[in-house]
């Protein structure tokens, strides 16, 4: 069966302005879906990665002491015996820090004594129960004992060594490279040695929009209060955190005076408000892609209309001819198949040239070619199906219209 | 002639009432979306004090490792400055106002007897209120003299008195702050800066603090700042003096120079400091003393991130999209219409009479389409609004705050729509009153 093509192309090259016009929009259009797609998979790829903490079931909460009398290894105790007691907790901690916050501490650490300051990391103060508070799983070595976890810094003691620490399977990749981090030592900013005893996997630290969240690593020290104050971390039964909030929130808010409650909240608050924007970002992009699609689809039925309505006469003319319906289907169908393909080329070069210039101003990854191939067939498909209406309406032309004017 | 071209124009909307809706649409469509992202980009990247814009500059000194850049890009130093350096450089009476300062958090309450509630911190000197012209609804700054020595008073935001106080006027009423008594000297009006430029510590849209109190205050009583210490040199800080002799950065410094040849002697002023210290060992990197404007401030800050200029690069695609697509439906209704215009023609309108009447149709075109775009955008945006309020992410500030809509930069993406629909009009326009009369005139 043969297409026809070359009438059909003879026949657009001589009008060719709308033609023009719809694969500009066509081209323009592949240019945004092919590029938009890829960066909100990214984005949903970044929300979905594994944080390695029981997100949904744990809670936050932030105290700190309102005068002298506060006392916050004292208190800590009280409330932590308190929190654990409560019906539907599984375990309850104090940290210095919030993961997934996109705020906290980070730190140098290096693999030699004189080695240069090299990056910071993220560190968080633990104590033995902190692991299971948040539900990180440990997969080399060994918990903090009780015994090994410092009291809180002060003013005066501000530079205290830390003998042990635990840190994420990340960040052992980072500093030792193809090797077992356990057992090694690392130096902190005044080339004080710390065992690492433990190994995390996985666990994201606080910084989310980092290029390393990952890098985390953990001190067995009771919060420093004079920095911030004391976080309690409460796991809980799946299902019971709304329910135990309420009830610590009213009995903390009630017991020791000297002590603030400033919030109780729910984990999954700072995940949300780390990834506000990548949410935001991502239904913007989407909903401007779907716009972009539908006018460029009813572009596309707009002209193809416009041109079936300027050529009935033609149309009655082949069909007085000899021409099948399905020919002038056909007809129209190739046509606009030329058009798309002709804009789909330039598309593929645009998306290529923005997918280029994004990689060089917003760290992404080069454009993964599956997507163009994928945004083409889509595009071939949408103005096949644009145009399948006005095509049918075309092959319904009666061949009589031939002998009328007009 | 202007009012029976415009009759002319709905008259051929009627003419195809699908394919002009169409066109109203699409051009709608690009406008929503361009005013919305403008809108966004505006609030987000907007400097929130343009009539001082020459007045105002940030002052940082690059105090930092000699090996290690503060930044990523080397050429800028801290953004804020050691202890020793801001005192020193506070000291100068070039500038026509001065102000030190760094944020924490506090407890506060109206009485030792009620219980106390956190409070956002800023310890600052007396300038702070007239340099940055926060409004004030009663009473007003402290005096320079109750900055050395510093004297117990305190000023709330009026969200804060609102609690304290249910809104009356608290001048001269006492208040506690972390169980130390201060009394109130004057309480704001609403103030929300957007970007907060002069401390845009934990976060870019952070809202201002709700209690001020004078910054020697805070020395005498070894306060620090909440954010996280910013320190390079491996020096042992065991104790607050120790802190402040440190080379750790944690404080705000900015300065008013009414003039250029005040800005010249307060740079010199920094530079012959930074001279004299560097003798000292201090200052190992090259000489690095800014002097910073508000607007240099937020773009050295990255306060306009990638992913905002993505969004207007965005927007502004797909309003190409949409005016391509108009032009394209324009031709194919204007070529539709031919056999009427070529009646005209023949009748003896010229082509510059056919063009403009076209145009004047394009203009209707774009008028309606500008009207629907500013309602869906005006909805969009309530969308947006939506979607954060019902995170309950952001109470008071945040988003809330950045969705005003501003009439001017709305006034000028309209304005730039309806001339880019005008001027996708001119080719369609043009082509129809080429069109020779006689080939429509014959079959009719």
């Amino acid at each position: 069966m043969s297409l026809n093509v070359r009438p059909i192309l003879s026949a657009l090259l001589r009008n060719r302005t709308g033609a023009v016009l719809v694969a500009m929009q066509i081209a323009l259009a592949l240019a945004v879906l092919v590029n938009a797609l890829y960066i909100v998979v990214q984005r949903v790829e970044k929300m979905q990665r594994s944080t390695g903490i029981d997100v949904d079931n744990v809670i936050v909460v932030a105290t700190s002491g309102l005068n002298d009398r506060y006392d916050s290894v004292a208190a800590t105790r009280v409330d932590l015996d308190y929190l654990r007691g409560v019906d539907g907790v599984v375990a309850a901690s104090a940290i210095g820090g919030i993961p997934l916050s996109d705020g906290g501490n980070a730190e140098p650490l290096v693999t030699t004594p004189d080695g240069n300051r090299a990056d910071s990391y993220n560190s968080f103060e633990f104590d033995e129960a902190a692991l299971d508070a948040l539900g990180v799983h440990l997969v080399e070595g060994r918990n903090f004992r009780h015994d090994e976890i410092q009291p809180p810094l002060t003013k005066e003691d501000a530079a205290r060594p830390i003998a042990q620490i635990i840190i994420t399977r990340a960040l052992g990749e980072r500093l030792f490279p193809g090797q077992d981090p356990l057992g090694k030592v690392v130096y902190d900013s005044l080339k004080r040695p710390s065992t690492i005893i433990g190994v995390v996997d996985p666990m994201l630290g606080a910084f989310v929009n980092s290029p390393h969240p990952d890098w985390v690593y953990l001190k067995p020290r009771a919060p420093t209060t004079f920095i911030a104050g004391v976080n309690y971390f409460v796991r809980t039964r799946p299902g019971a955190r709304d329910g135990v909030m309420r009830v610590i929130e009213e009995h903390l808010n009630q017991t020791n005076p000297d002590r603030v409650i400033h919030w109780v909240r729910p984990l999954s608050y700072f995940k949300n408000l780390s990834y506000l924007w990548d949410r935001a970002m991502s239904i913007y992009l989407l909903t401007v892609t779907a716009l972009v699609i539908g006018v460029s689809t009813l572009g596309i039925f707009a002209l193809a209309t416009f041109n079936v309505s300027t050529r009935t006469k033609q149309i009655g003319t082949r069909r007085a001819v000899g021409a099948r319906r399905r020919d002038i289907v056909r007809y129209f169908l190739i046509e606009n198949g030329l058009i798309t393909s002709a804009g789909v080329l330039v598309g593929c070069a645009l998306a290529l040239a923005t997918g280029y210039w994004l990689s060089l101003h917003y760290a992404l990854p080069r454009l993964n070619l599956y997507y163009l191939v994928g945004g083409v067939l889509a595009l071939w498909g949408i103005g096949q199906l644009a145009a399948w209406q006005p095509a049918r309406r075309a092959a319904a032309v009666s061949p009589a219209v031939a002998t009328r004017t007009v | 002639m202007l009012a029976y071209y415009t009759q002319l124009a709905f008259r051929s909307f009627r003419r195809n009432p699908g394919l002009s809706a169409l066109m109203v649409l699409a051009i709608a469509l690009g406008i929503a979306v361009c005013v919305m992202t403008l809108t966004v980009y505006h609030a987000m990247s907007g400097n929130p004090i343009w009539w001082k814009s020459e007045r105002l500059y940030s002052v940082t000194m690059d105090n930092w490792d000699p090996n290690n850049p503060y930044h990523e890009q080397p050429n800028l130093p801290p953004p804020e400055l050691t202890y020793q350096d801001a005192r020193h450089l506070f000291g100068s009476t070039i500038p026509q106002r001065k102000v030190i300062m760094f944020s924490t958090s506090g407890d506060i309450s109206a009485a030792a007897t009620t219980p106390a509630r956190p409070a956002r911190t800023r310890f600052t000197t007396a300038d702070f209120f007239a340099m940055f012209e926060v409004p004030f609804l009663y009473g007003g700054a402290w005096s320079a003299r109750a900055d050395d020595p510093p004297q117990p008073l305190i000023v709330l935001s009026r969200e804060e008195n609102e609690k304290l106080f249910g809104g009356l006027n608290s001048v001269g009423r006492t208040v506690r702050w972390n169980d130390h008594e201060f009394r109130v000297s004057g309480v704001l009006d609403d103030w929300f800066p957007r970007p907060r430029y002069y401390d845009l510590n934990g976060g870019h849209f952070q809202e201002p603090d709700s209690v001020y109190l004078p910054f020697a205050w805070g020395i005498a009583h070894e306060q620090l700042n909440d954010e996280e210490a910013d320190c390079w040199r491996p020096e042992v800080i065991n104790s607050y003096p120790d802190y402040l002799a440190s080379d750790c950065v944690w404080l705000q410094m900015w300065v008013e120079l009414p003039d250029a040849s005040s800005r010249a002697r307060m740079q010199a002023f920094i530079d012959g400091y930074w001279a004299e210290q560097r003798k000292g060992g201090r200052f190992e990197r090259p000489r690095n003393n800014r002097l910073t404007t508000v607007g240099q401030w937020l773009r050295d800050r990255e306060v306009v991130d990638n992913d905002n200029r993505l969004l207007v690069g965005l927007g502004f695609a797909f309003l190409a999209v949409c005016l391509i697509n108009t032009v394209g439906l324009l031709l194919a209704k204007f070529l539709n219409g031919a056999a009427i215009t070529g009646v005209r023609r023949a009748l003896g309108a010229s082509r510059r009479q056919v063009f403009i009447q076209h145009l004047i149709e394009v203009g209707v075109l774009s008028l309606l389409g500008a009207a629907l775009g500013l309602g869906l955008a005006a909805l969009g945006l309530a969308a947006i609004h939506h979607l954060y309020a019902a995170a309950h992410l952001f109470h008071r500030g945040g988003y809330q705050e950045l969705m005003h809509f501003d009439p001017i930069g709305v006034a000028w993406a309209l304005a730039l729509a309806v001339l880019a629909t005008l001027a996708a009009g001119l080719y369609p326009a043009w082509r129809v009153g080429r069109l020779p009369p006689a080939v429509y005139l014959k079959s009719q």
